[in-house]
């Protein structure tokens, strides 16, 4: 689920930028450092305006300018029971995995329908009921979350297509 | 899943009352029943005295996983004194296949742990068995079926699996941009050579070496070679490199991705840089695995793996991918200094091999070390981290450094130099067109791949005619079974349980092809290798070869990487001995085939011809019996090869003892004597004798080096850095054999007592008992040949007891004269 999220970043600042354009860099900084950041809870999607930029406090002993940025930002935080589109990126005889966006996600054999069956001597491999639906790299696929785990810097996510209206697009 | 007490109860406990029924649902941490256990508590009886008493506690029992009873094994009221069974609970889920941390079929947090937890139930599926993420773990039961339904689709197709190396095995990479630059210059003298060679660019390859480029070089034949091999393997590839790489070399090699679609396995996903595992891709059998790969020591020469020669295109690269492994112990290279040799004598010059064999030979006590250290800590992964950073750092250097360039420079260098001398006189044009006609550093005529398409062949022959062979017999008798039974045997195309086994054919195979080759190593191996042990040694046993390290009647080969060695002037003596080349070893082991010695064989210089000695005599016989003394007497002559060499040619017999009178003895006084006078023409044996420090062994050793006698004397000097003491006595009881050694060779050295006084060690006093003793050894060794083992204790004793005192000083005196 997407959120707009108020959240606060501290970015030190060497002194060789300080000058004109300091905003802007550090409106660059900013950006670059936690859009596509994954927390391990979230994954920060775009940073939408900075709210405040507070003073710039230099730092003793080092002559670094500490900001202390308060910013809006779009994060996405994948729920348990949540329904998203996929990208297969490969497929395996124990499961498919999948892309939704940052998120990977695997799709164990038992949660397929068992219709859709497991096809190794297809160039590339894929799974495939024999008659419309195909699974194989590339394919777009509806699918449930099933079970959600922070890491460090990751997430990793358990989905499933084995109900209505899930599998491939 | 059975549930199971565990040993930390309170035991013998009684169960009173079961909680749960069958057919209950029961939760994780939730009451299976009520039991009561006994311990002694210090209790106080309210005066202030504290008493240790025995009580009764009820307490509950909590089941450690979600489910529903399906029967229990416990009834009220037992005593149960150990871990037992106590109750069956049928789990909705379990967890067999795992990703990241998550059940991925039930979507349970694997990694929740509690007071109550036995065992974690990430441990339930510990089996990496994708061969792109290692987030995917799955439980024994599931890779077994993964891989049954892909060993009967294989047997259907009729096809085993063949896991691939890259570099160096099909491929060669280098990332010195020198190629590049030769690539666009057709004026270049490599031009020609690296038409065929492919280049991409890692662009996010970590810190400091953005955008490097990488040229690859394929091995000649290789299209046609996985075209023709993945007709019978289902391929994989398995690399040192990182994914990208990996990625990389498969759009190159196989852009289609028909041959080895997504089965390829990088450095990143393999959990080790430093040694290759098959488990990982066949988690439970590997029946049906054949590996090449061109290093043996990293798959620990496991019986599935068909060693290939190394390809070495981009001279003096080696493998890119493998700088932090242990050095190479690579024989090829010495082979192809002598191969170039023939060939051009100037190149053989600037050949890797004379530099570099030196090199590893130093390296060889660290790298030794750094591979234990390695292997260990293959998953830790700072040492990951630092292993690959030392990785970008080699390939740093090379793009900086341009081996190839430098190696290019010299070879024009050579040739200016050559063009010089001969041409001098004539004109300009000439010696430009000359300069243009350089000669060129990259050859590509390897042939390897070709002979490898054979073997896999017949590996894969021969595994189906036994399969087929088994399956025919095993049908026949169960029809025979089940004749008259209406249920005659579905016609199931293939049986698991008939799969013959990779690792039983291929040795097997292999072993016939060099069966009863006795071999002996002579100037191959660096000294300090453990002959038995090193890459040639262990590759070469695979093919039944018995690895000897003395010659003797049972000695069939003598691979000599040197001529003019000790042993292949031993070997000559003997007629049945072969004197072949390293070249023969190894185009056989490559082949697969007992190659016809004779193109092989060693130029044996002349004056090294031995006397023949014929089949029937004695020497011969007691060859054996000598090779078993010197394991009686192991401790003291362990690495001492003047030993027996001494016996045979001083042309004493030691059979002969018993029959050995004064006469003769006093005959052997005399020749010592002689030889005892000669200083000058004796290897400057006596010389180092008398001054008897470091600087004397060392002129020993420049003075035998240049007459191949090398290995034995530097083989001596390490002996000394491990064991100064020990191998100090020995050495000094070797020397007095040398001297006897050296008798056929001064039997006409005029002899002189002044001399002989000379002779004598002019070092301290207390040197001299020694040496008279050593003087006098061999006599008492010949003596005593029924007894060595007293006579050698003996004569140690003695021997320690005398020079105890003067070591220090030896030392001193060494050191005197060195500064």
């Amino acid at each position: 689920m997407f959120f707009l999220k108020e959240e606060t970043k501290i970015i030190s600042l060497h002194p060789s930028y300080f000058g004109p354009n300091m905003r802007d860099y550090l409106v660059a900084r900013l950006n670059e450092e936690e859009e596509g950041r994954c927390t391990g809870d979230h994954f920060v999607i775009c940073v939408m305006d900075m709210v405040d930029i507070g003073e710039g406090r230099v730092i003793p002993s080092s002559g670094n300018a500490e900001y202390t940025i308060k910013y809006r930002a779009i994060i996405w935080k994948p729920f348990r029971g949540e329904t998203v589109d996929a990208v297969v990126t490969s497929v395996k005889p124990t499961g498919i995995f999948t892309l939704a966006g940052p998120l990977s996600v695997f799709i164990a054999r038992k949660n397929i329908p068992g219709d859709i069956k497991w096809e190794p001597n297809t160039v590339p491999p894929q799974y495939t009921d024999h008659a419309d639906q195909v699974i194989e790299k590339g394919t777009s696929l509806r699918l449930k979350i099933l079970g959600v785990k922070p890491d460090v810097a990751a997430i990793n996510a358990i989905g499933t297509i084995k109900e209505d209206y899930l599998g491939p697009l | 899943m059975l549930l199971r007490l565990p040993a930390s109860l309170h035991y013998p406990i009684t169960v009173t009352s079961l909680l749960k029924r069958p057919g209950d649902a029961v939760e994780r941490d939730g009451a299976l029943f009520w039991y009561i256990y006994q311990t002694t508590v210090e209790e106080g009886d309210g005066l202030g005295n504290r008493v240790e008493v025995k009580r009764k506690f009820p307490t509950r029992f909590e089941s450690t996983v979600d489910g529903e009873i399906v029967q229990w094994k416990i009834a009220k009221g037992d005593v149960i004194t150990g871990p037992v069974d106590v109750v069956e609970i049928d789990e909705p889920c379990a967890h067999e296949v795992q990703y990241g941390g998550l059940c991925a079929e039930c979507g349970k947090d694997m990694t929740e742990a509690t007071y109550n937890t036995e065992v974690m139930d990430s441990y339930r599926a510990p089996i990496q068995m994708a061969h792109d993420n290692t987030t995917l773990t799955v439980s024994e039961k599931e890779a077994t079926r993964v891989e049954e339904d892909a060993k009967r689709r294989l047997l259907a197709s009729r096809r085993l699996s063949l896991v691939v190396d890259l570099d160096q095995t099909i491929i060669h990479a280098t990332v010195d941009p020198t190629v590049g630059d030769w690539k666009e210059d057709k004026d270049n003298p490599n031009y020609e050579a690296l038409k065929g060679v492919r280049q991409f660019q890692l662009i996010d390859d970590g810190p400091g070496m953005r955008g490097c480029w990488y040229y690859i070089k394929l091995r000649p034949g290789l299209e046609d070679f996985l075209q023709n091999v993945a007709e019978l393997y289902e391929l994989h590839i398995y690399t040192m490199g990182t994914r990208a790489y990996a990625q990389n070399i498969a759009d190159i090699i196989d852009p289609t991705r028909k041959l080895f679609g997504d089965r390829i396995l990088s450095r990143d996903e393999s959990g080790s840089l430093t040694a290759k595992n098959l488990q990982r891709l066949f988690p439970v059998d590997t029946k049906m695995v054949v590996i090449i790969d061109d290093r043996g020591d990293v798959w620990r020469w496991s019986p599935n793996l068909i060693k290939v020669s190394p390809y070495d295109f981009f001279v003096g690269i080696g493998d890119i991918n493998s700088s932090f492994l242990p050095k190479k112990q690579d024989i090829g290279e010495t082979n192809k200094a002598v191969k170039a040799a023939k060939e051009k004598e100037k190149r053989a010059k600037r050949e890797p091999a004379n530099g570099e064999a030196g090199k590893a030979l130093a390296e060889n006590d660290v790298s030794a070390l750094e591979q234990l250290v390695t292997m260990g800590g293959g998953d830790d992964p700072s040492l990951l981290k630092e292993q690959a950073n030392a990785q970008e750092e080699t390939i740093m250097h090379q793009v900086e450094d341009r081996p190839l360039l430098q190696k290019q420079k010299e070879l024009d260098a050579e040739d200016d130099a050559s063009a010089d001398g001969s041409e001098s006189s004539s004109s300009v044009d000439e010696s430009q067109e000359a300069a243009k006609q350089r000669h060129h550093l990259l050859e590509d005529h390897d042939k390897e791949l070709f002979q490898l398409q054979d073997r896999l062949e017949q590996v894969h022959a021969t595994f189906f005619d036994e399969y087929d062979k088994k399956r025919t017999h095993a049908l026949g008798g169960r029809v025979a079974a089940l004749r008259g039974e209406k249920a005659a045997h579905k016609d199931k195309d293939v049986d698991l349980k008939l799969v013959p086994d990779i690792k039983d054919i291929m040795p097997q195979f292999k072993r016939s092809v060099l069966g009863g080759v006795v071999l002996v190593f002579s100037g191959v191996l660096p000294l300090g290798t453990d002959t038995q042990n090193a890459d040639i040694s262990l590759w070469a046993k695979s093919f039944g070869v018995i690895i000897a390290t003395k010659i003797n009647a049972r000695t069939t080969h003598l691979v000599a990487g040197r001529n003019r060695t000790a042993k292949v002037r031993e070997a000559t003596r003997y007629p049945n001995v072969k004197i072949v080349t390293t070249q023969w070893l190894l185009d056989s082991l490559t082949s697969w085939k007992h190659l016809d010695e004779v193109p092989y064989l060693l130029p044996v210089h002349p004056d090294d011809r031995g006397e023949p000695l014929s089949p029937g005599s004695r020497e011969l016989a007691e060859s054996s019996w000598l090779s078993s003394s010197d394991e009686a007497t192991g401790s003291l002559w362990a690495d001492d090869e003047g030993n027996e060499e001494m016996f045979k040619s001083s042309g004493l017999d030691d059979t002969a003892v018993p029959g050995y009178d004064e006469d003769e003895q006093a005959a052997v006084h005399d020749e010592l004597k002689e030889f005892l006078g000669s200083d000058d023409e004796s290897e400057s044996d006596t010389e180092a004798w008398g001054e008897e420090s470091a600087e004397g062994s060392k002129k020993r050793k420049r003075g035998e080096g240049t007459e191949g006698e090398g290995e034995e004397e530097s083989g001596e000097d390490n002996g000394d850095e491990s064991d100064p003491k020990g191998s100090r006595l020995s050495q000094r009881i070797k020397r007095s054999y040398e001297r006897s050694t050296g008798l056929r060779e001064v039997a006409t050295a005029p002899s002189s007592a002044s001399e002989n006084d000379r002779a004598r060690p002019s070092g301290p006093q207390g040197e001299e008992p020694g040496a008279e003793q050593a003087g006098s050894q061999p006599d008492q060794d010949d003596g005593n040949p029924e007894n060595p083992d007293y006579d050698d204790d003996e004569l140690e004793r003695e021997m320690l007891a005398a020079f105890e005192d003067d070591d220090p000083q030896a030392e001193e005196e060494a050191a005197a004269e060195n500064g």
